[in-house]
């Protein structure tokens, strides 16, 4: 008997049970999509066979892993399409505008390191104006809804060796910090609210050796060579550094640890374990009792949880919301985890946008409910780890949506 | 993570029990292993809930105060040193974070959803490796009759009358099997219901 699928990702354990096309936000608002099981193990079947099979329309998949999350049996689904996209897709040419745009948009590091700087400011201000935005839907194909998230004048690498790095030298117990683009280039703000958590369980914070982007916007723009030797750098760099490397996004950590290995063909078996969101490190911690926190008596907050897509994936939102329980003065609802559209660089594409927008409706009308429900005694913020969340759900609903880092930050009494 | 009742499936059975635990004021976690085949075709709960989420009984569980693991499964299990008592369970997802509970219902179904697995010779549970009903003979598993009721339908594990699961001759005090899982004649929709509140109800008595 085969005791163990033969071909990759668990191809032969597909019942064609369909639970998976059920689940697909894409499929509910795109008839253009062939859903996941076609998409995925069906298809797979003909490109094994012949790669003239392969079918463009994979490309409208939001690498959301509901799929897989809906699955009784265990196959990776959304790792075959991510899979198929690389092997049978075209790859790596900057052809024309909208080319030169999802390079633009997956180079995290290279955009980041140019404009997070002094000029930031003055990036930012022209970012945001009708003119360019009306440039850049007409000839890069960015979405003109969009806007560009922030960027900060300065990087929180450089913030941290300035003002934190001497701090550190005074615990003895250490972790690393994968900070990921966003808390670098854009709000080194949360980077430095992972900074006072970690220090007030009495841990100081260590950066990696060398720390790239984790990949994941390349690999989905169909830079995958690229995104791999990103992933080679930061695996180097993690197999260096001693104890648990903590983070503070979902979707770097879920890149990290199920795609490096599963899409990239990065073995990292001797790592993975080591790799967690902040919240998958403390909340153990603070129930053995290892780590106490105090929290202020005068917090008060009302904080809807939404469960980003590769955090269900991943299965860890308990992690967080055992903390946030914790904390005097905050009132928690756990919202539907619904998708909510955007899909990293995905929902920025003019010809995406509507999409994005229809996936999303479930969510913000859950999200507009809670915030009636919440009434104004105190303020109204949508918790998520995923930083591209954050944006769609601020410019679809004007609702705020913090990191749950910086809400325990926020809540800690530093006295 | 603790909890008063750790539920280990989605499906008819496992939500049935952890509905009506809930419903007694109890502390209830529920690993359901993708989205069950029912809760998909059958979906009860409001007609919004039906139309938005396919999730519909798991979501209205999680609106009645259950935590609810979608997508994770209960890969391992410690045992007292006797065998007779569940001390805590591991699950895929949650890694070596030890899920602690007075009390577990064991709601993963028959073969489809591999509650129980067949190999060539013989059938086994595969969390707790309990004690499986099942025909040695390879042979005798199939009635060449397709539509004859199939032999492999009763496989599955053995329980005492109260419903507590038995591995190596011995009763696990707080492990209560419900729905296809368990070995017998094989379960309407409704067996299986009242089968899940059949443990919750026997959870009530003793924890």
């Amino acid at each position: 008997m085969q005791e163990k699928s033969i071909s990759t990702a668990n191809l032969e354990q597909c019942l064609k049970c369909n639970l998976c096309t059920l689940v697909c936000p894409m499929l509910a608002v795109n008839e253009q999509y062939p859903g996941p099981k076609k998409a995925g193990p069906d298809g797979e079947r003909y490109r094994i066979k012949d790669p003239e099979y392969y079918d463009y329309a994979l490309k409208y998949c939001l690498n959301c892993k509901r799929c897989e999350v809906a699955c009784p049996s265990g196959v990776k689904i959304g790792d075959m399409i991510q899979t198929a996209r690389i092997k049978y897709g075209s790859q790596s040419k900057i052809r024309g505008l909208h080319g030169l745009r999802d390079w633009t948009l997956a180079s995290t590091d290279f955009v980041g390191g140019m404009t997070a700087s002094p000029i930031a400011p003055v990036a930012n201000a022209v970012l945001k104006t009708g003119v360019a935005k009306a440039v850049l839907h007409g000839t890069l194909g960015v979405d003109r809804h969009r806007t560009f998230p922030a960027y900060s004048s300065e990087k929180f690498e450089n913030w941290f060796r300035k003002e934190a790095l001497e701090a550190q030298a005074g615990f003895e117990k250490k972790v690393s910090f994968f900070h990921g683009c966003y808390a670098n280039y854009n709000y080194p703000q949360l980077g430095k609210d992972f900074v006072k958590v970690v220090n007030a369980a009495g841990y100081g914070v260590e950066l990696l050796e060398r720390e790239k982007c984790c990949g994941i916007a390349l690999m989905s723009n169909g830079f995958a060579a690229k995104a791999a030797k990103q992933g080679r750098i930061n695996l180097e760099s993690i197999r260096k550094a001693a104890g648990p490397v903590l983070t503070v996004s979902s979707s770097c950590t879920h890149m990290m640890r199920e795609e490096y290995p599963e899409v990239l063909g990065l073995p990292n078996e001797d790592v993975k374990d080591r790799i967690m969101l902040l919240s998958r490190w403390l909340y153990p911690r603070l129930e053995s009792g290892e780590v106490k926190l105090n929290f202020r008596k005068d917090f008060h907050m009302k904080v809807a949880y939404h469960t980003s897509c590769h955090m269900q994936r991943m299965g860890w939102q308990e992690f967080t919301l055992g903390i946030l329980r914790k904390i005097p003065g905050l009132e928690l609802t756990v919202l539907e985890p619904y998708c909510c559209g955007i899909s990293g660089t995905f929902g920025f594409k003019k010809e995406n946008y509507g999409y994005s927008q229809k996936i999303g409706e479930l969510l913000f009308s859950e999200i507009r409910e809670a915030k009636a429900k919440a009434g104004d005694s105190a303020p109204f913020v949508v918790a998520t780890e995923c930083e591209t969340c954050k944006w769609q759900i601020e410019m679809s609903t004007g609702i705020t949506v913090m990191n749950p880092v910086s809400i325990i930050a926020q809540a800690l009494d530093s006295e | 993570m603790t909890y008063d009742i750790i539920v280990i499936g989605g499906g008819l059975a496992g939500c049935t029990a952890a509905d009506v635990l809930a419903g007694a004021g109890k502390k209830v976690a529920l690993f359901a292993e993708g989205l069950s085949l029912h809760d998909a075709t059958e979906g009860p709960a409001s007609p919004k809930a039906q139309a938005r989420s396919p999730y519909s009984a798991l979501s209205a569980l999680s609106a009645k105060g259950v935590t609810v693991f979608r997508g994770d499964s209960i890969v391992k299990a410690d045992l007292s040193d006797d065998g007779s008592h569940v001390v805590r369970v591991f699950s895929r997802n949650l890694g070596d974070e030890p899920l602690v509970a007075g009390a577990f219902v064991l709601a993963t179904g028959k073969f489809f959803s591999r509650g129980i697995i067949s190999y060539m010779g013989g059938v086994f549970e595969p969390v707790f490796d309990a004690d499986v009903e099942f025909e040695p003979d390879h042979g005798k598993w199939f009635d060449t009759d397709f539509f004859a009721p199939q032999p492999y339908e009763r496989f599955g594990v053995r329980t005492d009358e109260a419903g507590r699961v038995i591995k190596g001759g011995i009763i696990i005090d707080n492990l209560y099997a419900a729905g296809q899982v368990l070995a017998g004649e094989p379960l309407s929709d409704e067996g299986i219901e009242s089968s899940g509140r059949a443990a919750a109800m026997e959870i009530m008595k003793k924890w």
